[in-house]
């Protein structure tokens, strides 16, 4: 016999208006960062300490990277974490808050003033991650559910709150010397709390649900999830206490190693869930989720050439630059490319389709975006990638330029592809 | 499929409707989702009693997709009353597959 409940036990999704200025916020903030890389070009054959990579960085990491992904988290939340978005407003004020605050340390670290734009840009941005932090972790203290997947994003959260701390201390070291070593020093800190602490382990806890959910899986395996959430932490935990107490021994290497065993079970877990699918056509999305999760391995591989030139004294500025250049316009973008047109077509579908479900015919969700302009917005994409990095390793101002030429096509035609699915009027036949 | 109901003459000319709501990620209709568990016909008292699932409780688009359902029912049916229940026990496993769906997601 069916134990019925009733249709309140239905999770309520978080509204379309939370969301979708973050994904609008992210879609310019791309375009920007690709603008600035052409103009900027020649900075990529200096060092990598340089304004104006400073400033595409922190475009690409904040309002790129993190302003996606917390828009795609807020519609994301009550699916990972069984329970609905606790607080709209505080969701608003995030948004709010970080889209003040990115500009004002971009342009900050653009010009190199670490003055008034900076430091407010940083105190922002830090504000708005705190209003971030606070939703998700009330949303989590009121839902049943403490699953693997909350905990990640929860101290995903975290990583990115201490990240964020420590940017706005290095901030303020520049203008007031307070902190033992230079600034510079702190950098390798302050980028992988940000990268390993936020961006990967948020992708591994996402991941992790949403792609058996969208092959339509039978693998789980919570287990296994529990021990990469120990190794990525671990890892990261003994990075910290490495810089901070044995800097410069090769003990480097085993947080390294930590991160990377992390990985390789987090790939061994999508390809389990990716054999045991029932459903057997995988989308460009899904294809390109996938590449995303296997160019994660380029990254390791310089980070243990980086690493190795660290400890022989000598650093080679190429390759930190291109490790960098990796992480944001390889593995990040090709995520977020992936889950845009995986996410952003059914928020728009929810909202347009809503209130006429049943009364004909409606569009796919996947047809509300052009997948041909998809495809050679990828393909585009990747060979100005491809590129740029060889411009880098060149140091060739020209290819730097052209590649980057190539990279602003790409965001163009992101641009279009997402002012279209999110300019949808409805169809129904 | 196994779809419980009282009257099984109105219970198909039902689930035929049903077929054309599909749950818009997977591409699938409902019915052969497998997501309709009850469509049971009150005569007397020109009422519709029917159950369904969702792949997932947290299903983003779940309030589409019962929406779309009742208003189905309701336009199938006209002039009963459809009262729609949502439950998650038995959960949704994947056996619950027809096999015509199973062909089309093995395409």
């Amino acid at each position: 016999m069916l134990a019925g409940l009733n249709k309140d036990t239905l999770v309520k999704s978080t509204t379309h208006k939370v969301v979708l200025p973050f994904y609008l916020y992210a879609a310019i903030s791309l375009l920007a960062a690709t603008v600035m890389l052409c103009f900027s070009a020649e900075a990529f054959t200096r060092h990598y300490f340089h304004p104006h990579i400073l400033a595409v960085t922190h475009i690409m990491a904040l309002g790129w990277g993190t302003m996606m992904i917390l828009g795609a988290s807020h519609q994301l939340v009550p699916v990972l974490i069984e329970h609905s978005l606790y607080s709209n407003k505080l969701a608003y004020t995030s948004f709010l808050l970080a889209a003040t605050g990115i500009p004002l340390l971009a342009y900050g670290f653009y010009v190199f003033d670490m003055g008034w734009p900076a430091k407010w840009g940083g105190r922002l941005i830090l504000l708005s991650i705190l209003s971030y932090v606070i939703n998700l972790l009330i949303s989590i203290s009121k839902s049943n559910g403490k699953n693997v997947h909350a905990i990640f994003i929860l101290t995903a959260s975290i990583w990115l709150f201490l990240t964020a701390f420590l940017g706005l201390a290095l901030v303020y070291n520049f203008t007031f010397p307070y902190l033992p070593k230079e600034t510079l020093q702190y950098l390798p800190l302050h980028a992988h709390a940000g990268v390993v602490g936020w961006f990967l382990l948020l992708v591994m806890g996402v991941g992790s649900r949403l792609i058996p959910m969208f092959l339509i899986s039978k693998y789980s395996n919570k287990y296994l999830l529990w021990v990469i959430y120990v190794l990525v932490n671990g890892g990261l935990l003994s990075f910290l206490g490495l810089f901070l107490y044995f800097p410069g021994s090769t003990y480097h290497l085993f947080p390294v190693l930590t991160v990377l065993i992390a990985f390789v079970l987090f790939g061994h877990y999508c390809l389990r869930s990716y054999n045991l699918r029932i459903r057997r056509q995988v989308d460009e999305q899904m294809k390109i989720s996938i590449l995303s999760v296997l160019l994660m391995l380029l990254p390791f591989v310089f980070l243990v050439s980086i690493t190795g030139w660290l400890l022989s004294d000598k650093l080679n500025t190429q390759l930190v630059l291109i490790y960098g250049f990796i992480i944001f316009f390889g593995w990040i973008t090709l995520i977020i490319f992936g889950m845009t047109f995986k996410t952003l077509p059914f928020i728009i579908w929810n909202k347009v389709y809503h209130a006429k479900a049943g009364l004909g015919k409606t569009p796919n969700p996947k047809n509300l975006f052009n997948n041909r302009v998809f495809i050679i917005m990828t393909m585009s994409y990747l060979a100005g990638f491809i590129l740029f990095i060889t411009g880098i390793y060149l140091a060739d101002v020209f290819v730097l330029t052209f590649a980057a030429v190539i990279l602003i096509v790409a965001a163009l035609l992101y641009n279009w592809n997402v002012f279209k699915v999110m300019l949808h009027k409805a169809k129904i036949k | 499929m196994n779809v419980i109901s009282n009257n099984n003459i109105k219970c198909t000319i039902a689930l035929a409707a049903l077929e054309n709501v599909v749950d818009p990620e997977i591409g699938l209709n409902v019915v052969d989702l497998g997501l309709i568990y009850v469509v049971n016909f009150d005569e007397a008292n020109k009422k519709i009693n029917a159950a369904m699932t969702l792949t997932t409780q947290f299903c983003p688009m779940g309030e589409s997709i019962i929406a779309a359902v009742k208003r189905v029912l309701e336009n199938t049916f006209a002039g009963e009353e459809v009262l729609l229940e949502l439950i998650f026990d038995p959960p949704w496993t994947n056996e619950r597959i027809s096999e015509e769906g199973k062909q089309f997601l093995n395409r």
